[in-house]
C-alpha cells in the first residue's frame, strides 16, 4: 500500500501551485523559449544584410516572409500542408493503434515477449529510411508507401511506451483488483488503462514526433507532393526561400503540436495519479 | 558595392588561405566541382574527370604554386549551385538544366566550354508494347525532375508529336526509379546509363538512346567559371580552359578509349556498361568542347524549356553568358579547328 501513499503526496503538489510563482514562471519560459530564435533571426538579418552570406542560400528575411505570403496566396502551402497533415494522421491512426496493441501484448504476456520482442527491437532499430527501397518494391509509390512508413514510425515508440507502462502496473493495484475479484473488463477499463495513461500519453508524443520526421524525409525522397516535397522542390529550383518557408512551418507546427501534447500528458498524468 | 566587396574578401580569404594575395596571375588554389557518383569517393564521368585524372589542367600549372582540386558532388546539380553561390567553387561542370536554374536566380558564371553530351536512355517494362516513344502515349514514366533528362523527355515528346499531357511524369530519384520499375509502379524511366544494367537483368528493357535520336538528342550541360575569378585571373582562366581542350582531345583519340572507360569507371559503372552505352559514339565528336552555334541553340531550347516548365522566373541573357573566346584560342594554339569545324544550329558541320 505504500505506492498509494506516494501517489497522493505527489498529486498534491501537482495540484495546488503557488499561482503568482507559476505566472512568472511562464513568463519567464516564455522569453526563454523566444531569446534564442529572435537571436538567431537577428543573426539571419544582420549576416544577410552585410552580404557575409550569399543571398542565393539565406536569402534575406523579408524575402522568405515574401515568399510565404506568396505560397499562402497561391494556396501552394496549403495544399502541400494538407496532403501532408493527412498522411501524418493517417499513418499515426494505424500506426498506434497497432502499436498500443502490440506493445499490450508483449508487455502483458511474457511469452510473447520472448517470441516478438527481440524480432521487433531488432527491426525497430533500422530506421524508415532503410526500409524505403524494401519498400518501394513491395507497395509500389503511391500513397501507401508513406502511409506504411508513417505507420511504422509511428508503431515502435507506441508499442515501445504501451509495453513499459503495461510491465509498470503497480504490483499493489493488481493485488487488491484479485482481492475484489474485479472481472476482466472492469479490471482492464479501471485498472491497467488508468495506470498505464501516463505511459500511452508520452508514447503518442513520441510516435507524433516521429512521423512528423518521417513524413519530411518520405515527401523528400519518394514523393511528389507535401511540405516535404515543396521543400525538395525548392532547393532543385535553388529558391532557398522556398526550403526556408517550409523548415519555419514544419518547425512551428512541430513545436505547437509538442507543447500541445505535453499539456495533454501532464493533464493525463495528474488525473491519473489522482484516480491511483 | 559594399556587398560585392565583403563577399569578394570572404572568398579571397577562403581561397587563399595564410598566403597572402599573390601576383594577378597565380591564384593558390584553383577548386573545380562536378556531378559525382559511386561510394566512398564519388567520381565524374564526363570530360572534367578525364582532365582530372589525367592531370590536363594541373600540368597547364607545373612549375607555379597554384594547385588545383576537384570536388564531385553527389548531390548533383542543386549542390553545385550552393557551392557556386557560397564561393566554394571556382569552377564547375554541371547539365544545362541546373546551371540555367543557378544563372536565373543570380550566380555569376561565365560559360567556358561545352562539356559536351551525355546519353540519355529510355526503359520500359518487358511485359509492356513500349517500343518507341510514341508508344509511351497514357503511361506513367519516372525521371527526376529539373535535370538534363527531364528536357530530353520532353523534348524526345515533342519529336514523336506528343506532350506532356499525353504522359504521367513522376519525379523520382535515380535510385528510387529503378525501386518503381522493378515493382511495376511506373511503365518506363529515362534517365543515364545506370538503366542499362536494368536490362540484363530483365526489369527492364531499352527501347531509346539518345544518340540515335540525330545530333540534338543528347544532354548537355556546360564548363563555366565564376566571373570573379576570370576577371581576377584571366591568364590562369586560360590556362584551365587549354588543360580542359586537351583533356577533349585526349579523348577524341580512338586508341584512348579504353582507358577512358576505365577512368569513368571510377564513378561505380562497371566498364561493360560505360562501352555499351557510348557504342557507336565517336567520343571526340560526343565531347566537343566549342560553344558554336549548335551549343548556342541548344542552351537556348534548354532556356526556353526552364521557362516553359516555370523551372525559372527570369529570362537568361545567352549572349552575356556565353564567352566562347578561351576556349576559341585554345583550339586554334592546339591547332584542332579541323576536329572541331563549326556546327550550324541544327548541328550540320559548316566548313
Amino acid at each position: 500500500m505504500a505506492t498509494f501513499g506516494a501517489e497522493d503526496e505527489f498529486s498534491v503538489v501537482q495540484a495546488a501551485p503557488d499561482v503568482f510563482t507559476k505566472a512568472k514562471s511562464l513568463v519567464g519560459t516564455g522569453l526563454l523559449i523566444l531569446a534564442l530564435p529572435v537571436a538567431l533571426v537577428a543573426l539571419w538579418w544582420g549576416a544577410s544584410i552585410n552580404g557575409l552570406v550569399s543571398p542565393q542560400v539565406l536569402p534575406r528575411p523579408d524575402w522568405v516572409v515574401q515568399t510565404f505570403l506568396d505560397l499562402l496566396a497561391s494556396g501552394d502551402i496549403i495544399a502541400a500542408a494538407a496532403v501532408s497533415f493527412r498522411r501524418i494522421a493517417e499513418g499515426f491512426l494505424i500506426g498506434a493503434t497497432l502499436g498500443f496493441f502490440f506493445g499490450l501484448l508483449i508487455g502483458k504476456s511474457r511469452t510473447a515477449d520472448a517470441y516478438l520482442g527481440p524480432t521487433f527491437r531488432a527491426l525497430a532499430a533500422v530506421p524508415s529510411l532503410g526500409w524505403l527501397p524494401v519498400l518501394i518494391l513491395l507497395l509500389g509509390i503511391e500513397e501507401s508507401l508513406k502511409i506504411v512508413i508513417l505507420a511504422k514510425a509511428c508503431f515502435v515508440p507506441m508499442a515501445i511506451s504501451t509495453a513499459e507502462g503495461a510491465r509498470n502496473i503497480p504490483a499493489g493495484l493488481t493485488e487488491v483488483a484479485q482481492v475484489l475479484g474485479l472481472r476482466k473488463r472492469t479490471r482492464f477499463l479501471k485498472l491497467t488503462i488508468p495506470a498505464m495513461a501516463p505511459f500511452i500519453a508520452s508514447g503518442v508524443r513520441l510516435s507524433l514526433s516521429q512521423a512528423f520526421i518521417s513524413l519530411i524525409v518520405v515527401e523528400m525522397l519518394a514523393g511528389t507532393d507535401g511540405l516535404g516535397y515543396m521543400m525538395a522542390w525548392g532547393r532543385t529550383l535553388f529558391q532557398l526561400d522556398i526550403v526556408i518557408v517550409g523548415m519555419i512551418v514544419v518547425g512551428v507546427v512541430g513545436f505547437v503540436l509538442d507543447i500541445l501534447l505535453k499539456r495533454a500528458e501532464a493533464l493525463i498524468c495528474k488525473r491519473s495519479a489522482a484516480n491511483g | 558595392m559594399r556587398r560585392l566587396l565583403s563577399t569578394f574578401l570572404l572568398a579571397a580569404t577562403v581561397t587563399f588561405g595564410a598566403a597572402t594575395a599573390h601576383a594577378e596571375d597565380a591564384p593558390g588554389t584553383i577548386r573545380f566541382g562536378d556531378v559525382g557518383f559511386g561510394f566512398g569517393t564519388p567520381f565524374g564521368v564526363g570530360l572534367q574527370a578525364i582532365a582530372d585524372a589525367k592531370g590536363f589542367i594541373a600540368d597547364e600549372f607545373k612549375g607555379t604554386p597554384t594547385k588545383v582540386e576537384f570536388t564531385y558532388f553527389t548531390g548533383t546539380g542543386p549542390a553545385i549551385n550552393e557551392a557556386l553561390s557560397n564561393g566554394q567553387l571556382d569552377f564547375a561542370s554541371y547539365g544545362a538544366v541546373p546551371n540555367i536554374i543557378g544563372k536565373a536566380n543570380g550566380l555569376d558564371t561565365v560559360i567556358l566550354a561545352s562539356y559536351g553530351g551525355t546519353t540519355i536512355f529510355g526503359a520500359a517494362r518487358p511485359d509492356l508494347e513500349i517500343k518507341s516513344i510514341s508508344d509511351l502515349k497514357g503511361k506513367k514514366v519516372a525521371i527526376q525532375k529539373a535535370t538534363i533528362i527531364h528536357w530530353g523527355l520532353i523534348t524526345a515528346l515533342k519529336n514523336a508529336g506528343l506532350s506532356e499531357k499525353d504522359i504521367t511524369i513522376v519525379d523520382l530519384k535515380n535510385a528510387d526509379q529503378l525501386a518503381a520499375i522493378a515493382a511495376k509502379s511506373v511503365d518506363a524511366v529515362f534517365g543515364a546509363d545506370f538503366l542499362l544494367p536494368l536490362e540484363d537483368k530483365g526489369v527492364a528493357k531499352i527501347f531509346y538512346k539518345s544518340s540515335e535520336a540525330g545530333a540534338s538528342g543528347d544532354g548537355f550541360g556546360a564548363f563555366l567559371v565564376t566571373d570573379k575569378f576570370r576577371k581576377a585571373y584571366p591568364e590562369a582562366t586560360q590556362k584551365v580552359v587549354t588543360g580542359f581542350v586537351k583533356a577533349a582531345q585526349w579523348l577524341a583519340d580512338d586508341k584512348n578509349r579504353d582507358e577512358a572507360f576505365k577512368i569513368w569507371s571510377r564513378a561505380g559503372t562497371p566498364i561493360e556498361v560505360i562501352s555499351k552505352s557510348n557504342s557507336g559514339s565517336q567520343l571526340g565528336q560526343k565531347y566537343n568542347p566549342r560553344l558554336d552555334e549548335f551549343f548556342v541553340a541548344r542552351y537556348r531550347s534548354a532556356i526556353a524549356f526552364n521557362r516553359e516548365q516555370k523551372l525559372i522566373r527570369r529570362d537568361v541573357d545567352l549572349d552575356a553568358w556565353v564567352d566562347p573566346t578561351y576556349v576559341d584560342n585554345a583550339v586554334k594554339t592546339l591547332n584542332l579547328q579541323s576536329l572541331w569545324p563549326d556546327r550550324s544550329a541544327a548541328g550540320v558541320l559548316q566548313n
